[in-house]
């Protein structure tokens, strides 16, 4: 799972009724709310980075923000370490004919 | 109730981020990250992607980076990051990191061009690369290697491969990809203030009234600085954006004015604004009068080609031919005062940049053809606008820059850069904000925003440019070779005065068998170039070798020879520049995977393979003529040398880099590491980015390009400076906000401005065509206001290839997209590269959204899918197409015009067709 801390600024007078609109959100929270500022902190919990750049797109969509930002990132849980040979040079020592990658030889 | 893990780590990373941008919470909330973050160690850092330099934090442990946030000190991004920042840690850990040395070999293991990949040891890398390397240059010479350099570097491995290829090599072939992102940039700035880099900086958004965008999608690209914009508009009614750009754009969003031209006439429209300067009699003349001259150059100075139609493909001879010849179409006549249909011989192909003192009555009589009825006509974009309404915007546009009572910054990118008249189009804008006088003050400047992380900081500063020194010397000045060859011990004549191959060309010089070696650090040219199936031909056909030391198989390490594993952004130490010129500093977070090493290594290991003596010699530079050398030559100086107490058994690791006096005052481990690893230093018992640091601000110091000493930069308190810094009476170091200002620029001297830029302040006088008088007067202290003409595309759709293409970035995807790409999620929110279009264009080709279409130009073809909907909305007869995905290889169809000037490539404009797959 992936967590990420979010700002998101409001346009005036959208302060409430955004705040609801990002709750309505699948995976958002809004955990802190700076009135005078019209801003809100929400936390985002996701399956994939996939999901959160989409729940970003989302926020960023709703008609009431003005922009949003990320703040803060963990993907300490995310635990794979990746050492592989990579796949496509892997591929280029196998096969005989093949010394150009296939984007390459169109 | 129970709080669960997951509840303490939400509420924790609510705390976190509320602090981060300074909203208050409750003290039981503010505890709260205390418990998730036990162990970890959070230390500064810079984030590795565009030029706008934010400030992150990075959080490891046991050897990884957790978590990463925006620093809330970072007075750049105040504590926000855009997406691609967030990636900052996660691209360390994809999946495909190159982690061995990979050859190609024949079945017996030899290298074989021919050959597959396979893993060899870094011994074995080295060996090959350096019999290569011989081989290349006991045939050709210093002119027959190259490096294509970075503006990803950081400062030491810039400086580190610049001197390599410059004070042990003698040859001036290092060039960065940075030539296609900022050379114009650095020609205008060189051209018009004597200096490189903004006299301004990011605080000017605080400060304006107006923000004038000209070909850059901030909202995308520079997201963090659009966020500023946007606040600086939300909470000032007075404020006003303006958004000119040949496709609608997300900047058009909260612009009040939105501009939409066709490409090039950006020319035309800056001269519009000069003659409403004019004819509004709104010239602040104190400031013109004490602080500018005018100026003007060559028009027929071709398109950045070659002058040779030898290794094009059939189909691009006809726009090879215009390098050699222009027929002057109406417009053209017009704003360069000649006859329509007249044939232009490009004379000044290879003087581009010569120019010369003009009187403000020639200027004047210059922008008189750019009326606004003329100039509405050239440059209207969106064929569904009116005239009508396309005029009343131009005259908004002038009104805003001229109105007395408002402050105007104007910012750009990829649109002016990468343009055939880059550097005129810059000029251009310097040339109205110094005609009003509103330019080196909070809030009032051009201000040129830049791509990549150290575009400034290491390409331009440290000088990997092909023709550059460190602190914008050149090599082609004796005095500033006087200088590098004291600084770095070499005997008189060791450096080559000949300026080497720009990037372009040294794609050229592989595929004409010129260069016949060359090293790819920090970046992928064979994805980043335009006119890309000549230079696959040229890597793979041609009897070359190809290296390329990258930390994932992109498109370049595929058409490679040897492919070197190496570290990324936190696994080694770095300083980067951004383009307010500010330089921040990072440490190393945790170490590179497998046998990955950083780029610096690779460099210092290489040049331990070579003696001085094979190089002290007498070298062929072909058309080398400068005074003080043969023709044609390098001189020997191996006597010079050996008076010098060189014996030339020395390895040129020996006496460029570890030297007896860096390893004795630069040790390792120093303390400013607080802990941090260092993977090189803990190798050789030394600090070489230290001892390359404090080495190459020698360079800057005193000349208006001081920096700081190491340590400063790693400082807590510490979040970048802006040079020159300057250390005070105080004992202090001070930075520099606006440059040329006396209330902030400890350089002025006299008055209220000083443009004390020392370069091409000399010059003869003549009229709007030639020079009349020989005569060079000097200009000291002064700026030029350069008059630019309009000057049509070299290429323009016809009735076969009849759309215009653009390319550029989006912002899910950095550049070439080969660390982005690697981020598998991330890759699926833009699964492919689309081509945007007009749904009337797609519509008449039978193409609706989400068909496979086929792109194809003279030069080649891809195929993408087709957007009518997104959020880059071209008018009709336009198609813009990004070039980050591998299998759009945009770059294929693309033109490899550059800016005469400065030898930027122009990815913005060309003609294709586009049919259904």
């Amino acid at each position: 799972m992936n967590y990420s801390g979010i700002v998101v600024a409001f346009k005036p007078g959208e302060l409430q009724a955004g705040i609801q609109a990002l709750n309505a959100l699948p995976g958002m929270e809004v955990y802190h709310v700076d009135e005078r500022n019209s801003r809100a902190v929400v936390v985002q919990e996701a399956a994939s980075v996939h999901d959160e750049v989409d729940g970003m797109k989302a926020i960023k969509e709703l008609p009431h923000v003005a922009y949003a930002a990320m703040v803060y990132h963990y993907f300490a849980e995310d635990e794979q370490i990746y050492t592989a040979f990579p796949r496509e040079l892997e591929e280029d020592a196998c096969s005989a004919d093949v010394c150009v990658p296939e984007v390459l030889r169109e | 109730m129970e709080l669960t893990r997951r509840d303490f780590l939400k509420a924790s990373i609510a705390a976190s981020t509320a602090a981060t941008v300074g909203i208050p919470v409750t003290k039981e909330a503010q505890a709260a990250p205390k418990d998730v973050e036990a162990g970890w160690q959070w230390d500064k850092g810079v984030c590795r992607f565009c030029g706008t330099g934010c400030g992150i934090m990075i959080a490891t442990k046991d050897g990884r980076v957790v978590a990463t946030k925006g620093d809330p000190d970072a007075p750049v991004n105040r504590g926000l990051n855009c997406i691609k920042g967030y990636f900052n840690g996660k691209i360390l850990y994809g999946k495909d990191r190159l982690t061995k040395p990979l050859l190609r070999v024949n079945a017996k293991g030899e290298f074989d061009k021919k050959g597959h990949f396979v893993p060899v040891s870094w011994e074995r890398a080295f060996d090959e690369m350096a019999k290569q390397f011989r081989r290349a240059y006991r045939e050709k010479g210093p002119t027959g290697v190259a490096i294509f350099g970075s503006g990803q570097y950081t400062i030491p491995e810039g400086y580190t491969s610049a001197k390599l290829m410059k004070a042990g090599f003698r040859s001036n072939n290092i060039d960065p990809n940075a030539r296609h992102c900022m050379a114009s940039a650095v020609a205008a700035f060189i051209q018009t203030f004597g200096i490189d880099e903004p006299a301004g900086n990011y605080d000017d958004i605080e400060y304006t009234d107006t923000v004038v965008v000209w070909g850059a999608n901030m909202a995308e690209m520079h997201p963090i600085l659009w966020a500023r914009v946007s606040d600086r508009r939300l909470s000032n009614d007075n404020v006003r954006i303006v958004n000119l750009s040949t496709f609608r754009n997300r900047c058009s969003d909260i612009a009040d004015l939105e501009i939409i031209f066709k490409p090039n006439t950006d020319l035309a429209i800056q001269n519009y604004i000069a003659r409403e300067i004019v004819k509004r009699d709104a010239v602040n003349w104190d400031f013109v009068k004490k602080h500018c001259v005018f100026a003007t150059g060559p028009y027929d100075i071709g398109y950045g080609m070659r002058a040779t139609d030898k290794y094009a493909f059939p189909k691009e001879k006809d726009t090879q031919a215009k390098q050699l010849r222009v027929k002057l179409d109406k417009y053209e006549a017009i704003a360069q005062r000649r006859k329509p249909g007249e044939i232009v011989e490009q004379k000044n192909a290879k003087s581009a940049g010569k120019h010369w003192l003009i009187t403000f009555e020639d200027f004047k009589k210059a922008v008189e053809p750019y009326t606004l009825d003329f100039v509405a006509e050239l440059a209207k974009g969106d064929p569904d606008e009116s005239l009508e309404d396309f005029k009343k915007k131009l005259k908004q546009l002038a009104d805003l820059y001229i109105d007395p009572k408002r402050k105007v910054c104007s910012y750009w990118t990829m649109g002016f850069n990468q343009h055939q008249r880059g550097t005129w189009v810059n000029e251009q804008c310097y040339m109205n904000h110094l005609l009003l006088g509103k330019q080196c003050q909070p809030g009032n400047g051009a201000f040129s925003l830049t791509g990549q992380p150290s575009a400034c900081g290491t390409a331009r500063e440290v000088g990997t440019f092909a023709h550059r020194l460190p602190a914008d010397m050149v090599v082609f000045n004796k005095k500033h070779r006087d200088f590098a060859e004291k600084v770095w011990k070499l005997p008189t004549g060791y450096l080559n005065p000949k300026v080497g191959s720009h990037f372009t060309k040294i794609m050229r010089d592989l595929e004409d068998g010129s260069i016949k070696w060359a090293w790819v650090q920090v970046n992928n040219p064979w994805q980043n170039t335009a006119n890309a199936n000549h230079w696959i031909k040229a890597a793979r056909e041609m009897d070359n070798f190809i290296v390329v030391s990258d930390s994932y198989p992109g498109i370049s390490a595929k058409v490679a020879d040897l492919v070197l594993p190496t570290a990324m952004i936190f696994e080694k130490w770095g300083l980067y520049g951004n383009a307010e010129r500010r330089t921040q500093a990072w440490r190393e977070q945790v170490p590179p995977p497998g046998e990955a090493k950083g780029d610096l290594w690779q460099t210092m290991e290489f040049a331990k393979r070579f003696k001085l003596k094979e190089f002290w010699g007498e070298q062929p530079v072909p058309g080398l003529k400068a005074e003080g050398f043969p023709d044609g030559k390098l001189p020997d100086v191996s006597k010079q040398a050996k008076a010098m107490g060189y014996t030339g058994e020395e390895t040129l690791f020996d006496v460029l880099f570890g030297t007896e006096e860096n390893k004795k005052k630069y040790r390792w481990p120093d303390p400013v590491a607080k802990g941090h690893d260092n993977h090189i230093a803990k190798e050789y018992g030394w600090f070489p980015e230290k001892a390359m640091w404090h080495e190459y601000v020698t360079f800057g110091r005193g000349h208006a390009h001081d920096l700081a000493d190491f340590d400063v930069y790693y400082r807590d308190d510490v979040r970048g400076l802006r040079w020159p810094v300057v250390k005070g009476k105080d004992g202090q170091w001070h930075e520099t906000l606006w440059r040329f200002n006396a209330k902030y620029d400890p350089y002025v001297k006299t008055g209220d401005f000083e443009f004390y830029g020392p370069a091409l302040k000399k010059l003869p006088s003549g009229d709007l065509d030639k020079v009349t008088d020989p005569t060079k007067k000097s200009l000291a202290g002064k700026a030029k206001i350069f008059f630019r003409p309009y000057a049509a595309p070299a290429e323009q759709p016809d009735d076969e290839y009849d759309l215009w293409l653009s390319t550029g970035r989006v912002l899910e995807h950095w550049h070439s997209g080969t660390m982005t790409r690697r981020v598998p999620e991330l890759h699926r929110a833009v699964p492919a590269a689309l081509i945007y279009m007009h749904p009337a264009d797609a519509e008449k080709r039978g193409l609706k959204r989400n068909d496979l279409a086929r792109v194809i130009s003279r030069r080649g073809e891809v195929k993408a899918r087709v957007e009518t909907r997104g959020r880059n909305r071209p008018p009709k007869g336009y198609i813009f197409v990004p070039w980050f995905d591998e299998a759009v290889y945009i770059n294929k169809v693309t033109l490899d015009t550059t800016c005469p000037i400065s030898k930027q490539e122009d990815f913005k404009k060309c003609a294709v067709k586009v049919v259904k797959a």
